[in-house]
């Protein structure tokens, strides 16, 4: 009564005012996301055994990978891995079911791109790119 | 210690310094082309002001209504986004020019005139320091609340002149809540006037040299708060523009440049309240520390508006049968009730006194 609500909201805000902000200014600083964030795929080309289970498991299709018989080793090579990430879910599947861990789940997620055909994600590719990047 | 203090006199008087010395250049310092040229400046001035107060304004609403709801506003143009205003100003002259078909052509095009006209003409009266007002009228408070109120007239215009029911239903409120407010809000003033015996800002500044009037008059400062709220259309009392009932209320059909008309009137309307404001109530440009008598003005009438920023980013907005209440049911009977207190105050202070 008599505005003693009203300086109460106005202690509020004046509280809201001085103390600190929650804006994140994304593209100068980048977030610190949860650790149980999935938003991107890696694949550590060396430790995969070209089982297919990664594509076996996965709910949409979206892993095709091809590979090829080492003569002298007898042991199985990756020659391609592709990966279609416009139906992926980043459901985790593959990562879960892989006996090497060869493909996990990461954490970029700045993914957007211009062109549809951009989707098809060459994962050795990207794997070699970002070991340059590094 | 006389030197600094020969400085600080110096600098308080700084603008009289300046205007004697264009004066000093006609052959009689007070003939009506010196006159007529000092008159000119003084428009200038104040219109620059005008302008100056609607730039900063705008950005500093929006980095507050940031601030209190945990944002930092405008960041992205200059240092932490203080140019974002003129960007914005930009952008605004760039924008096409549209009047409706259906409009009241002449009316629809003056309103936006008038309204940005009305902080020109009110701000000319504040004393901005010692014998710093561009115009020293006798009946300075009687003017400014006059010219002040004619923004009611153009609010109706803008309303009518669109043509749209929007901006009827807008222009419509504006009148019933301008009105009503107005009352209150001359009355809380009379108060000032009855101690001072002076419509004159320039009086009513020297009577506060000992004790601003916001001591002997609290009641008053709140009642020309809250109307002076309501006067400027500001949340909680934005009825007119209340934007999620009748869209934007009289300025739903503006674009560009008109609308950007609009917009700096009604900050340089906040600009002049808080002015009054801090003139009638706060003490002008006494201050109690050696500062020039203008900073302390700007320093005053910048607490009255951070206040209703402050106010505007705090409170929901009020209903309109609750606004009515509020202005008829209990401003104005606390008004009346200070003006009997004052008077009865003064009787008992020139009794006691013998006067």
């Amino acid at each position: 009564m008599f505005g003693k609500g009203l300086l109460q909201g106005l202690g509020i805000t004046l509280k809201r005012m001085v103390g600190p902000n929650i804006t994140e200014f994304y593209p100068e600083e980048k977030p610190n996301l949860p650790t149980r964030v999935r938003s991107s795929m890696g694949l550590d080309r060396n430790k995969c055994i070209s089982c297919n289970m990664c594509a076996m498991a996965c709910p949409n299709k979206v892993i095709k990978l091809t590979s090829e018989k080492d003569e002298t080793t007898k042991k199985k090579v990756l020659k391609t891995y592709h990966m279609d990430v416009g139906r992926c879910l980043f459901c985790g599947m593959c990562a879960e079911v892989c006996p090497t861990k060869a493909i996990t789940v990461t954490q970029e997620f700045e993914n957007s791109i211009y062109e549809p055909e951009d989707l098809h994600w060459d994962m050795i590719a990207r794997a070699e790119r970002k070991g340059k990047v590094e | 210690m006389e030197t600094i203090n020969n400085l600080l006199q110096t600098f308080n008087d700084l603008f009289l310094i300046i205007a004697n010395a264009i004066r000093g250049l006609f052959a009689d310092p007070h003939s009506v082309w010196a006159n007529l040229t000092m008159d000119i400046i003084n428009f200038i001035i104040v219109v620059i002001i005008v302008v100056l107060a609607a730039l900063i304004l705008i950005l500093l609403e929006r980095k507050i209504a940031g601030w209190t709801s945990q944002r930092t506003g405008p960041n992205r143009l200059g240092p932490r986004g203080w140019f974002q205003t003129i960007a914005d100003a930009l952008k605004l002259m760039g924008k096409e020019d549209v009047t409706p078909a259906g409009a009241d052509r002449l009316i629809f095009k003056i309103a936006p005139m008038i309204i940005f006209s009305l902080p020109m003409m009110t701000l000319a009266v504040i004393p901005y320091g010692k014998g710093m007002a561009p115009l020293d009228l006798d009946l300075g408070i009687f003017y400014f609340v006059a010219i002040s109120s004619i923004s009611t007239l153009a609010f109706l215009m803008a309303g009518w002149g669109s043509n749209n029911k929007y901006s009827l239903l807008g222009a419509m409120r504006a009148v019933a809540q301008m009105v009503s407010y107005e009352i209150p809000l001359l009355f809380s003033l009379l108060g000032v006037v009855m101690i001072t015996q002076s419509f004159n800002l320039g009086v009513i500044v020297e009577a506060q040299s000992t004790i601003p009037f916001i001591v002997l008059q609290p009641l008053a400062f709140v009642i020309f708060i809250i109307a002076g709220l309501a006067e400027l259309n500001r949340a909680p009392f934005d009825l007119v523009e209340a934007d999620q009932e009748v869209v934007a209320g009289p300025f739903t059909e503006y674009t560009g440049l008109r609308w950007g008309l609009f917009f700096l009137g009604e900050y340089g309307n906040m600009t002049a309240m808080a002015a009054l404001g801090a003139t009638v109530f706060l003490g002008g440009w006494q201050g109690p520390l050696i500062l020039p008598g203008f900073v302390w003005f700007f320093m005053k009438t910048g607490i009255i508006i951070f206040f209703m920023m402050w106010v505007r980013w705090t409170f929901p907005r009020i209903r309109i049968d609750h606004l009515m209440k509020l202005a008829w049911k209990i401003l104005l009977p606390l008004a009346i009730l200070n003006i009997l207190l004052t008077g009865l105050g003064i009787y008992i202070v020139r009794f006691v006194m013998g006067g």
